[in-house]
């Protein structure tokens, strides 16, 4: 709204020099770096959050956002920052990949019962995660014979409430099988579809910033991760960082698919390229300790 | 459903919990933990804290386990300044070939910090190190490359430096080396395998039917 409202006067921008403070602080916080050619992208937002907190000064505002107690602020401008692009079965050959090669794998070295662990990390507005879901109930025949835990997280707050909701409109879904759609998914009156509340109430959401090593540290033992178009965002040494966390995340063994433009190979030498029919992911190696 | 959400995730052992409210001096004692996922994760925490640049480095120039020095050295990178640049610059001259090779692929890995520090490397007194600098610029994606591997064709006076970016020009040279290349065994007449190379790298350069000046 509060964009709209600016959309329309010619604003004056940011200065050069405020440009360059606003992004090496929100660099800093979430290791997503805007280039010169971000600029407008980057003023049009901070001028909204500073007409919706009546700032009349990119100081006052910056001021404001750093010494802001509950975070609310921050969280609100990286709500309205991100890219939150996605939708079902993007990408669709990663999880066939998943599951005709890394889940017989893995289950391999597990016993029925077992605890299998899958992270959707960003998983935006939900696609990625539910799209998992979908996938092991309609295409893993073993499905039954293991727990399967499905965790999604990402650092926008207002995408993760679009994600517990659950409701989308055709665009979304365009690639999903229409039997999938039936099954999954509710019509509402208006049209859209909403993720059966079953489905919903069996995935995790939490929000987590994948630069925060305390915030990350809590997460462990997935034995399969999806980081999927969030290291196009970050700079090397982010990329860097996000690959390091993202091993400690992993039990040894475990795979990390990334998306399709993005290569663990040039940033880091922690994890093995792993060749499947389907798809190229990676695998912390198994010697690797936890 | 064989689905599960398990919501308690602050099941964390109580003593993480404790090493959660870590504060610098205890980050710092984390660094020789004998536990090498909990160094990793201190490195990660002190990460950006320039006065603790040392203790990293101490730490990094002990380490055995990679993903530890994986971590250190990324410490290293994100807190930056002079002091992590003279210490990374010590590092490519280490006895240790993990470590060295751990410096590399750092600098390999980020095009714009590998550019900062290349003048430096490129000039640096001791011929190994300027080995490796031209062995950064073998995968460096910068678009001073060729620049930096001709100033070495033309002004290095160590054979094994120019033959090294001799080396790198075979496989990822292009037309505007040429001159550069065909000049460099005049600089060296009593080195005849610098002869050689240079005539296979100008013919890979050139491709097959190709001649200089087309
Ligand atoms: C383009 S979406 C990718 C969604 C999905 N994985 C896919 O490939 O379709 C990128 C997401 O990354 C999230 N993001 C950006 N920086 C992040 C960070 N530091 N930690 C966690 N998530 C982040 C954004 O909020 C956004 O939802």
């Amino acid at each position: 709204m509060g964009s709209e409202l600016r959309d329309g006067v010619a604003s004056p921008g940011l200065s050069g020099e405020d440009f360059a403070r606003f992004r090496e602080f929100y660099y800093r916080k979430t290791g997503n770096w805007f280039d010169e050619a971000k600029r407008y992208y980057v003023d049009k937002r901070v001028l909204a959050r500073m007409g919706i907190t009546g700032c009349d000064s990119f100081r006052e505002y910056f001021v404001r956002l750093r010494f802001d107690a509950d975070g609310s602020e921050l969280q609100a401008l990286i709500n309205s920052m991100t890219v939150n692009e996605t939708y079902f079965f993007r990408e669709e050959y990663q999880f066939q990949c998943l599951v005709r090669s890394m889940l017989p794998e893995i289950a391999g070295r597990k016993r029925p019962g077992d605890t299998i662990r899958i992270w959707s990390l960003p998983c935006s507005s939900g696609e990625e995660v539910y799209s998992l879901a979908f996938y092991l109930l309609e295409y893993w025949p073993q499905v039954d014979d293991y727990d399967v835990e499905l965790i999604g997280s990402d650092i926008d707050t207002a995408a993760l409430d679009r994600a517990r909701e659950g409701i989308y409109d055709r665009r979304p879904v365009h690639a999903l099988p229409e039997a999938v759609l039936r099954r999954y998914f509710r019509r509402l009156p208006d049209g859209r579809h909403q993720v059966l509340e079953s489905i919903r109430d069996s995935v995790r959401l939490t929000r987590v910033n994948l630069q925060d090593p305390l915030e990350t540290r809590a997460y462990r033992g997935f034995d399969v991760v999806f980081c999927r178009n969030l290291l196009i965002y970050f700079d090397d040494a982010a990329r860097r960082r996000a690959a390091e966390t993202l091993f400690d995340a992993l039990k040894p063994g475990g795979y990390i698919c990334l998306g399709h433009s993005e290569f663990m190979s040039r940033i880091s030498s922690l994890f093995r390229p792993a060749r499947f029919p389907e798809a190229i992911v990676y695998q912390k190696p198994e010697e690797a300790d936890q | 459903m064989p689905l599960v959400r398990r919501d308690a995730d602050d099941n964390l052992p109580g003593e993480e919990r404790r090493e959660n409210q870590r504060d610098r001096a205890g980050l710092l004692e984390q660094l020789q933990d004998p536990r090498p996922a909990a160094r990793r994760r201190a490195a990660r925490e002190i990460a950006g804290d320039a006065t603790a640049m040392d203790a990293i480095c101490n730490a990094l120039e002990i380490e055995t386990d990679a993903g530890s020095r994986h971590a250190m050295l990324t410490a290293l990178l994100v807190t930056g300044g002079e002091r992590a640049k003279a210490r990374l610059l010590q590092l490519l001259r280490s006895e240790d070939a993990g470590l060295r090779n751990g410096a590399i692929e750092v600098l390999q890995g980020m095009p714009g910090l590998a550019g900062e520090y290349m003048d430096g490397l490129l000039s640096d007194p001791d011929s190994d190190v300027r080995i490796f600098a031209v062995n950064i610029l073998e995968s460096l994606r910068h678009q001073r490359v060729p620049e930096w591997l001709q100033q070495v064709l033309q002004n290095d006076d160590h054979v094994n430096v120019c033959a090294a970016a001799v080396d790198v020009l075979t496989e990822a040279g292009g037309p505007e080396c040429l001159p550069a290349l065909e000049a460099l065994p005049q600089r060296f007449p009593d080195e005849p395998f610098v002869d050689f190379a240079v005539r296979t790298a100008v013919r890979r350069i050139q491709g097959p039917g190709g001649s200089h000046g087309q």
